[in-house]
């Protein structure tokens, strides 16, 4: 058993004295609960006397001091080609009157930002902040923190405080809150007699909960997994507004967007990191339009799987900490978990078929240094492809290589304007010159456009999964490549068809398809294809003009399947690759299913709006798989039964 | 590159949002910095017809304005509605409630102004039910750090990032109580942000300045009504305000 926690008593008066002394004597920024209206706010104290420690619950969860509203991540200088700095300020600062559920919603929080990837933003502020905590007094009518078990806790503080009549208790939590009370507070040793008042005290708060989950914390996940298709998604929903106010209070909601704001004389900018709701439409929007979660009823029902099934699942909590705030913040009253989770506990229901994970065997690659900052690059060639495609040869100004493999991406970085994902595609290597292909969609995209030689981007990466090359030696390889889906496996194609490789591979089936023939990529490097032993590469356009030259097919890439001649004694051989736009892959791999070609063989590259890359800021989400760090590249097999990969 | 040339037009309008231009003060500086502004009735005489972008402030009430408006947008690379008459109609629409006849009636009385262009009035309209507009400035008035931002953007060769989420967004950032909460209806849920919530942050609920979302969910409209003990009319009066032709406010 661990050793019972030291724990003091102060008269309420001294503990004025304490709060007073931490205002003006410690150094430190004094935040506590404080009045706002008829309800209350996390707020700088200027005197004890305005801390409320009776309240019910703040209007926003702490976590405004963690992850703030707005917060700069970097300044940069727009007339210097590479300067940028972290804006990470020093700084010190007491959290005062923090609710159990809250302290452990920030205990979630931790999981999420300083593993694996530290957000080193909040790990600073995380660092550089003293929690005390206090003892519910007084319950909020809209929480059931007491059926989450969320309404005590015995740590994540570094001092509790209790109310037990006439004195506080104060549990010490940590070191930092035992020297801060010895510095600043006169305190006596609590008695056994007092223990058994705190013991009561959290004991009597139990009974003043009104509201009840009827499903148990460990529940959650298992009936939400049986429920994904019912009825009540869509009948909810349908009074959905949309508005995300049930994320923007949420204590466990992390999700972001970061934005890039420069001053009015284009000298300097910053780049901002703001809150993020997945309520909101455009929060899987990605440059090309497309929206991933387009339907309310799926943005809606989202929201509780991920609070009560995708996250527990991957860091073993539930994400909802019972405080009640959606339900009050939500003005058709329908985000309220507890309402939801104890209508579908009412429901018989059979065992869903449904997967929301795929099986982790690959880590994601570790990124070195702050996940924020790129490393400064120069353009050392671009070329125009087409007329919406262009191909840049970047290099890292460090020189070091980027260490990538085939299938991962990058996030390419333009200071004022903002950053883009892009797959790498040329083959890794030891040079630190890699290649991009870029096509013109949204801002950055747009932007590259416009450089030339010489110019400074922005690199972070390389991230996700990308193919293992092991997969496919001594196979026969069927490429199945729809516009920009080339560029990425440019590089693979070419070190198979090297002819050093060559030997470790059998037969190469290469069908690619574009919109219209001007848009075909790499025509000069796919004619040497064309011509080698063992190599069968077929192009169509969708559609070609009368008087454009085009000797390939005329119709969808599925047109070029009849064409294709696999020995059904190889199938089981043979091992498919689909990288394409998002509506591609529903066709394309129904025929390869006809031809045979099973679903473990099949490997796809799914694109969704990758934003930070490392798994934090909600937006690459397929259910609970993050395309960014799992992903892009799947075995077809692995995520077939997600519901949201090819809707 | 040499700077855009950038002019200022007026329609029906208090010409607000252009005084908000003019009240950048000290950064008008870093305006000009970027762009040569060729007119500007409200800070300068000179008036030239060379123009790269026309930011256009006010609402299209007559034939005439059609047609200065249609010569503006051919002059014009790119055309920029400026506040809430030129981008949505605006107040400039409540009028749309009652004929054409009546409201000439109601303002000038028996006057004759037959055959008068300055009195040939139709509905109100906002600029993109003329001419394609570009990109909008919304509100009542504009947000100046927005006219910023599309400035800088231009200037950048950027799109300008004007949000697509409502007001309660902006609204919970900055920790207000919920106006509903206080007993006050509020068109927040169902207006575009972009403003930082500016009047709910204040105590005053919204009145939907910058328009309507594209599809808000209006269903729950009356689960609302009824959990905060509002009424119907008091809504509609909030949503005629800005808001008269949408449908959703109706």
């Amino acid at each position: 058993m661990a050793p019972l926690p030291t724990i003091k008593i102060i008269s309420k008066r001294e503990l004025n004295v304490f709060i007073d002394n931490l205002i003006q004597k410690s150094k430190s920024e004094v935040i506590g609960v404080k009045a706002k209206g008829e309800r209350y706010v996390f707020a700088p104290l200027t005197d004890a006397s305005e801390l409320c420690l009776n309240y019910d619950v703040t209007i926003l969860p702490p976590k405004k001091y963690f992850l703030p509203q707005y917060e700069p991540l970097m300044n940069y200088d727009l007339k210097k080609p590479f300067k940028v700095e972290k804006n990470l300020q020093d700084f010190s600062r007491i959290l005062i009157g923090v609710h159990p559920y809250d302290i452990i919603a920030l205990e979630q929080s931790d999981k999420v930002y300083l593993d694996p990837q530290k957000d080193d933003f909040y790990d600073q502020r995380r660092k550089n902040t003293i929690i005390i905590g206090a003892d519910i007094q007084k319950v909020s009518k809209r929480s059931f923190a007491a059926s989450m078990n969320t309404h005590i806790t015995d740590s994540g503080f570094d001092l509790l405080l209790t109310n037990i009549g006439s004195h506080y208790a104060i549990t010490i939590g940590s070191e930092k809150g035992k020297k801060l009370l010895e510095k600043y507070a006169s305190t006596k040793i609590a008695t056994e007699d007092d223990r058994k008042k705190i013991e009561k005290t959290r004991e009597s708060i139990v009974s003043n909960y009104k509201k009840k989950v009827k499903v148990e914390k460990e529940q959650w996940s298992s009936t939400l997994v049986a429920n994904y298709d019912h009825a009540l998604w869509e009948e909810k929903s349908d009074r959905c507004l949309g508005c995300s106010s049930c994320t923007m209070v949420c204590p466990t909601c992390y999700c972001y967007d970061i934005k890039d704001d420069v001053t009015f004389s284009l000298k300097d900018g910053t780049r901002i990191r703001t809150w993020d709701g997945c309520l909101l439409h455009d929060f899987t929007k990605i440059s090309s339009g497309e929206v991933f979660r387009d339907d309310i009823r799926d943005r809606y029902r989202h929201r509780f799987y991920r609070k009560g099934n995708y996250l527990p699942a991957r860091y073993d909590f539930v994400a909802c900490v019972g405080c009640g705030r959606c339900g009050i913040a939500c003005l058709p009253d329908i985000a309220d978990p507890c309402d939801v989770l104890n209508e579908l506990s009412h429901l018989d229901y059979t065992d869903g078929t449904h997967k929301f994970f795929i099986e982790q065997k690959k880590k994601p690659t570790a990124v070195q240094g702050t996940i924020h900052l790129p490393r400064s690059a120069t353009i050392q060639q671009v070329k125009r492809l087409t007329e919406s495609e262009i191909y840049l040869q970047i290099e890292l100004d460090d020189k070091k290589p980027l260490g990538h493999s085939p299938g991962q991406f990058v996030e390419i970085s333009l200071f004022g304007i903002g950053e883009a994902p892009i797959s790498i595609s040329s083959a890794p290597g030891t040079s630190p010159l890699f290649e991009l292909v870029v096509r013109k969609v949204g801002n950055v995209t747009s932007k590259l456009f416009t450089m030339k030689k010489g110019d400074k981007v922005g690199i972070r990466g390389p991230f996700g999964n990308g193919f293992t090359i092991k997969d496919f030696e001594n196979k026969h390889l069927l490429f199945v490549l729809g516009g920009l889906g080339l560029p990425p496996m440019r590089s693979l194609i070419n070190y198979i068809l090297d002819k050093k490789n060559r030997q470790h591979f059998k037969d190469v089936t290469i069908l690619y398809g574009c919109k219209q023939p001007c848009q075909v990529l790499f025509l000069d490097e796919i004619k040497k294809w064309q011509k080698m032993e063992n190599v069968v590469c077929k192009l169509t356009v969708d559609q070609c003009e009368k008087n454009e030259c085009w000797a390939g097919e005329v119709g969808l890439i599925t047109t070029l399947f009849p064409e294709i001649k696999i020995d059904k004694s190889t199938i089981q051989d043979t091992m498919a690759i689909v990288i394409g736009p998002p509506i591609m892959y529903k066709f394309v791999i129904k025929c390869l299913q006809t031809l045979g070609v099973p679903d473990t063989n099949i490997f796809v590259s799914l694109e969704r709006r990758m934003k930070c890359g490392v798994g934090k800021c909600g937006h690459c989400q397929i259910n609970g798989v993050y395309v960014c760090r799992e992903g892009p590249v799947f075995k077809y097999n692995d995520i077939k039964n997600l519901p949201e990969a090819f809707e | 590159m040499s700077k855009p040339r950038v002019a200022f037009f007026d329609f029906s309008s208090c010409e607000g949002c252009q005084l908000q231009i003019a009240n950048l003060e000290e950064e008008i500086l870093d305006l000009i910095s970027l762009v040569d502004v060729v007119s500007f009735r409200e800070v300068m005489k000179e008036h030239s017809d060379e123009y790269d972008i026309a930011f256009v402030e006010g609402s299209i009430m007559r034939p005439i304005d059609e047609r200065r408006l249609r010569k503006i947008r051919k002059h014009a690379k790119i055309v920029v509605a400026l506040g809430a008459c030129a981008t949505i109609g605006g107040i400039n629409k409540i009028r749309n409630q009652w004929p054409v006849e009546n409201v000439k009636k109601e303002v000038y009385g028996s006057e004759h102004l037959e055959d008068n262009d300055y009195f040939d009035v139709f509905p109100t309209k906002a600029l993109n039910e003329v001419v394609p507009v570009d990109f909008y400035i919304h509100g009542c008035p504009i947000n100046y750090d927005e006219f910023k931002h599309v400035v800088t953007s231009l200037a950048l060769g950027k799109k300008p990032d004007i949000p697509t989420y409502p007001v309660c967004v902006e609204c919970k950032k900055n920790e207000n109580i919920c106006l509903f909460e206080l007993g006050k209806f509020c068109l927040g849920p169902i207006t575009r942000a972009g403003c930082k919530a500016i009047c709910p942050t204040n105590g005053s609920p919204c009145d939907g300045c910058r328009g309507i979302l594209k599809k808000p969910n209006t269903d729950c409209v009356q689960d609302i009504l009824d959990r905060y003990h509002l009424t119907y009319e008091e809504m509609k009066s909030r949503c005629v305000l800005y808001n008269y032709s949408k449908e959703e406010c109706k």
